[in-house]
């Protein structure tokens, strides 16, 4: 479990995060939702403790973040790392020189999936491609949580079906995930549970079975009630 | 299988109203095999804890059965698969009354409209 504590953190004078506080588990996807600016990729990086923290604490599976902790998480940024000039297979040699949990067999699984090949030059991916390539960087590493940052924004509508259909293969399965959209109606059949920001602040936080059982609402209708409020 | 889900109920019990009409129409026999949790999950593109929530909610309900580490079966009770194809033609035949009562039309009147209708599409 990923345990997110009383989370405070400032850009210079600036709040960014104001107390949030929030879990996400193993064989679960957690959904962070809000609008640009609300503090998303900036608890997605002090989950990776990419940027320091002011106060509060985040635990991974009970302690926190160190350098081993690589092998066990990882974070799908919204734009890719690599090189323009590598191809998708100097990309894959950088990730397994630097990953022990590099699962090259997973990764060829994933190229074939997305109909990608490997020699194809990163610089000349399409936008969508890119996101694809991304995705699997992140993906065939044996990681118990991944962490993806709008892995739908700018995409067309089949690659974004391609997409959902990896969090409903043995690609996801198992693991804990946390991705942040704005975009929920893609996916809102595929989460467990949503955390709702806003201004830096955790608004909500529910399962989104139980809303749906308990109270016979989609995930957009409790978006509306709690951000119109 | 291609379901289109809405977005207030559960899943998992859409998914079990999807399964309880295939077998009422006898697209899936007594006793056939099933797909595996993560086989569903997949083809109808949801959350595998979700497919696994239905799978569990329809082996509690005898609709599925599973023997040891073999793959779930449709259930070949008789008597539940009766009951499944009753509650269906129950739900569509309430929600018809329901809907024919707001307006108030006599039983006979929307009778024949039935039976009219039904030889209309038979032939």
């Amino acid at each position: 479990m990923i345990e997110i504590k009383n989370v405070t953190k400032k850009f210079g004078r600036k709040k960014v995060l104001k107390d949030v506080s929030f879990t996400a588990k193993k064989g679960e996807i957690t959904c962070l939702i809000g609008i640009n600016g609300v503090g998303k990729t900036t608890i997605m990086k002090a989950i990776m403790a990419l940027t320091p923290i002011n106060s509060g604490e985040i635990l991974i599976d009970g302690e926190k973040i160190h350098k081993g902790s690589y092998e066990k998480i990882t974070f799908i940024p919204d734009t890719i790392t690599m090189l323009p000039q590598m191809q998708i297979r100097d990309a894959f040699v950088f990730m397994a020189d630097f990953y022990d949990c590099w699962n090259q067999g997973r990764a060829t699984e994933l190229l074939q999936f997305f109909k990608l090949k490997e020699t194809d030059r990163i610089s000349e991916l399409s936008k969508g491609n890119t996101a694809k390539v991304n995705l699997i960087l992140g993906l065939a590493m044996d990681v118990d949580y991944v962490l993806m940052d709008e892995p739908f924004s700018g995409i067309d509508i089949f690659s974004r079906e391609q997409i959902a259909d990896v969090f409903t293969s043995h690609l996801i399965e198992d693991r804990g995930v946390i991705i942040t959209t704005h975009e929920i109606n893609d996916i809102e059949h595929l989460i467990d549970k949503v955390v709702l920001l806003d201004n830096g602040v955790v608004l909500k936080e529910f399962d989104a079975e139980e809303v749906r059982e308990k109270e016979g609402k989609s995930v957009i209708d409790v978006m509306r009630e709690v951000y119109k409020a | 299988m291609d379901v289109k889900f809405n977005n207030r109920d559960p899943v998992y019990v859409q998914v079990i109203r999807q399964f309880k009409e295939q077998i009422a129409t006898g697209y899936f026999e007594p006793g056939q095999e099933i797909p595996s949790r993560r086989e569903l999950a997949n083809q109808l593109k949801i959350n595998p804890n979700t497919a696994q929530r239905a799978y569990k909610e329809m082996e509690e309900q005898g609709l599925i059965f599973t023997e040891g580490k073999l793959p779930s079966r449709i259930t070949k009770d008789e008597q539940v698969l009766k009951m499944v194809r009753e509650e269906l033609i129950l739900e569509a035949v309430d929600t018809f009354v329901h809907s024919v009562r707001s307006i108030n039309v006599p039983v006979q009147e929307a009778l024949n409209l039935v039976k009219n209708k039904y030889d209309r599409e038979m032939n």
